[in-house]
């Protein structure tokens, strides 16, 4: 007798946190990603995986490509998607955020997709609904579908990221973009490198499985990968840095300061970018350097693996060892 | 009234530090005798063998609706109800952002309204509002036992002074919640590795410390009396000590939430563990745990707070703070005993005798001719705890907690409140 076959089935019916997953989840995510990401680029784009079933993006904060790449992800999928843009609008009327969660959960939706300046509010939704949710950023907590696209991206131009070197830029401590990735792609085997200015940097980060630096330099050497995070604005108004001009002088990305890192550095951005800020606009658009529009390209197909999966109606849902 | 004679109870006091077996009688509402007592025959027995006597409790610090307040989750009947299962015996209700006691006449409603409830209730009065002094010296007059900042820190140091000043001047304690107001603001969490990992918006353990410091220094300044309310920092019990060291009379109240969970108990988001301050990290609790052991700690408070299901049914960041605790004050404490990190008189003190001695009650303790507010405990006793919340309140954080300590009988003015 050999030794049995393995077999896994992929059990998740939520995307709340990247620490859920196991890199075998992301293998078969990312299988049925490919899948996708070649069909996006024929004519014929649409199947029928999630016909009959509804998806509802509840988006609390003002979001324009991820409520899109959610959209039209599931639309590509075959799903009714309704689109909730709530601001704040109910928590003003005094319902409480179970309140909104029941009602919408009365509609019988089969997907949720949720946005919410709180941490922890996505995973909130799932407990008090019961319904599959995917967590499109809580707080400065997580955004699992942003990390698996950007590490979707490099995996596909790379193979694979485990043994890569990659540098964050920007605001750490309030980016839910930069946690998420932290965890998958320690995950995956990867070094990751934390830039920034102390005041957006938690003095904890390097015990997230990452190492800290203040100086942008340092960070880049040897990187294979450089992502920017979109600096807001109003982080100056709070006095954690002092003008855009001493950002952009001291973290912003150039072409010049990418000579340090490794020939074939790539540079990356979740967006929307602050040209001239946190990234130079010429590098922004230089095909040889940025995937930045790979990304967003990405999303969408990683959107529609994460949909199908969590559904149950993606075609690879069983990973046998046997058949690979 | 029904005079009582209970027998072969081990009774603890920590007023005298005795821990000792002996017959204790009661009439017209005062301990009458304690000692190896025969039965006078117009007394009621109470075979109290192998049980735990103890003064009934007090507790320093809660909330519930009072005049002035917002809408409240519980209504005082019901807070006093909870106060008497959880063998409290005196209830000192503070003002906080739901409990109003801003005038002498929030004090007098509380004085009326507490002739009908099962308990002890008293206030404490408001002692700033609007960056002006409340009417300090006529809540103490109404009988306020002690003034409050309200339960946030009051960013203006000047008018910290003043208040102490003027509370100086009455030989008033005057609490005050330590703490930075500029880096405590918008945060929901205490600083550390996990609420960085969790996204929360976190305040730093070491501005606790800054609030002691300033608080104790105004003190010193102005020779006012200072209550430091809610440590919850091994940083903020380190520098509360070292001003007593400098001889300064300040006292230092804890929270019962901090003895029982630390941060990670709402690491998982879980908004019943959203309190304030923020539950810390195991070294605080511990810290905590020890400084009670070493008798620093005045009070040990229950700050319970009733919140609505409604204002909890958010995410963590957006729920309103607190808890239902009045039915954990003493299990907590007496799990603490039964694990052996604390003794038993420690434990009872600052519940009991220490904020009767800080605050001049004559309760709190078990000799004669003192009020008898007294508990019969099984201090043993395994038990689960349930939300002590009303119909319509939040989910307590205690809600199914295992710990120790069951209240058997208990009296206040000598009359039983409560037995099975």
């Amino acid at each position: 007798m050999g030794r049995a076959r393995f077999a896994y089935d992929f059990p998740h019916r939520n995307l709340l946190s990247v620490g859920a997953l196991n890199p075998l989840d992301v293998s078969m995510l990312f299988k049925r990603a490919g899948e996708h990401f070649e069909r996006n680029r024929t004519p014929d784009k649409k199947i029928d995986a999630l016909r009959g079933l509804s998806q509802i993006n509840l988006f609390f904060e003002p979001s324009t490509r991820t409520l899109a790449s959610f959209e039209l992800a599931g639309k590509r999928l075959g799903a009714d998607v309704v689109n909730f843009s709530a601001g704040n609008a109910s928590i003003k009327k005094g319902e409480s955020l179970a309140d909104t969660a029941e009602t919408l959960a009365a509609m019988r939706p089969d997907l949720l997709v949720v946005r919410h300046a709180s941490a922890g509010a996505a995973a909130f939704f799932a407990e008090v609904t019961g319904i599959s949710t995917i967590n499109a950023g809580d707080g400065a907590h997580e955004h699992p579908s942003q990390a698996l696209l950007d590490t979707f991206t490099l995996t596909r131009r790379w193979g694979e990221i485990g043994g890569k070197r990659i540098a964050i830029v920007g605001d750490i401590a309030h980016s839910r973009v930069v946690r998420s990735n932290v965890s998958l792609m320690n995950l995956l085997n990867a070094e990751v490198r934390l830039c920034g200015p102390s005041t957006l940097l938690p003095a904890n980060a390097d015990r997230w499985g990452a190492s800290v630096f203040h100086d942008l330099d340092e960070a880049l050497e040897g990187c294979d990968a450089v992502m920017a995070l979109r600096i807001q604005r109003e982080r100056m108004g709070a006095g954690l840095i002092p003008s855009e001009r001493e950002y952009a002088a001291l973290y912003g990305l150039t072409h010049d300061r990418l000579e340090l890192a490794n020939p074939d550095c790539v540079v990356m951005h979740p967006g929307p970018m602050n040209r001239g800020v946190e990234i130079d606009a010429a590098l922004a658009d230089d095909p040889e350097r940025s995937v930045i529009l790979d990304q967003v390209e990405s999303g969408v197909a990683v959107r529609m693996a994460i949909l199908e999966m969590l559904a149950g109606q993606a075609p690879n849902m069983r990973y046998d060892e046997g058949e690979q | 009234m029904t005079r009582y004679l209970i027998t072969g109870a081990r009774i603890a006091d920590p007023a005298s530090d005795r821990l000792y077996e002996a017959d204790l009688r009661i009439a017209d509402g005062f301990i009458a005798g304690i000692g190896d007592l025969d039965p006078s025959g117009e007394e009621e027995v109470i075979d109290a063998h192998g049980r735990l006597l103890a003064p009934a409790l007090i507790d320093m610090r809660a909330h519930s609706a009072t005049p002035g307040g917002a809408a409240s989750a519980e209504r005082l009947s019901q807070t006093a109800s909870a106060a008497a299962s959880g063998g409290i015996g005196t209830l000192i209700l503070a003002p906080n952002g739901a409990c109003g006691l801003s005038s002498p006449e929030d004090i007098d409603w509380l004085d009326a309204q507490a002739l009908t409830l099962p308990v002890r209730v008293h206030g404490a009065g408001l002692a700033t509002a609007n960056g002006e002094l409340n009417e300090i010296g006529l809540m103490l007059r109404a009988g306020a036992l002690y003034l409050s900042d309200g339960g946030q820190p009051i960013a203006d140091s000047r008018l910290v002074r003043r208040a102490l000043s003027y509370a100086a001047g009455f030989e008033a304690w005057v609490s005050l919640r330590p703490e930075d107001a500029h880096l405590i603001a918008d945060t929901v969490a205490h600083e550390s590795d996990l609420s960085s990992r969790l996204g929360l918006p976190a305040r730093p353990g070491v501005s606790e410390r800054f609030g002691v410091e300033r608080d104790t220094g105004l003190a010193e300044l102005t020779g006012g009396r200072l209550i430091l309310d809610r440590i919850t920092t091994a940083d903020g019990i380190a520098a509360a000590r070292a001003a007593r060291q400098r001889g300064l009379e300040v006292a230092i109240t804890v929270p019962v939430s901090h003895l029982v969970f630390n941060e990670v108990d709402a690491g998982n988001f879980d908004a019943r563990y959203r309190l304030d301050p923020p539950l810390r990290s195991e070294e605080d609790r511990l810290a905590l745990i020890d400084a009670l052991a070493r008798g620093v700690v005045d009070a040990v408070v229950s700050a319970h707070t009733a919140v609505g299901s409604v204002a909890k049914a958010n995410p963590f960041a957006d729920a309103v703070p607190g808890t239902t605790s009045l039915h954990a004050l003493l299990p907590a404490l007496l799990t603490l005993v039964e694990t052996g990190q604390l003794d038993l008189l420690s434990a009872l003190r600052p519940v009991t005798s220490g904020p009767a001695d800080l605050l001049g009650l004559a309760q709190g303790r078990i000799e004669e001719g003192a009020p008898a507010d007294l508990i019969l405990i099984d201090p043993s006793a395994p038990v689960v705890l349930g939300d002590g919340a009303v119909r319509g309140g939040a989910k307590s954080a205690f809600a199914g907690r295992r710990l120790f300590g069951k209240i058997l009988m208990s009296f206040i003015e000598g009359a039983i409140i409560l037995q099975p």
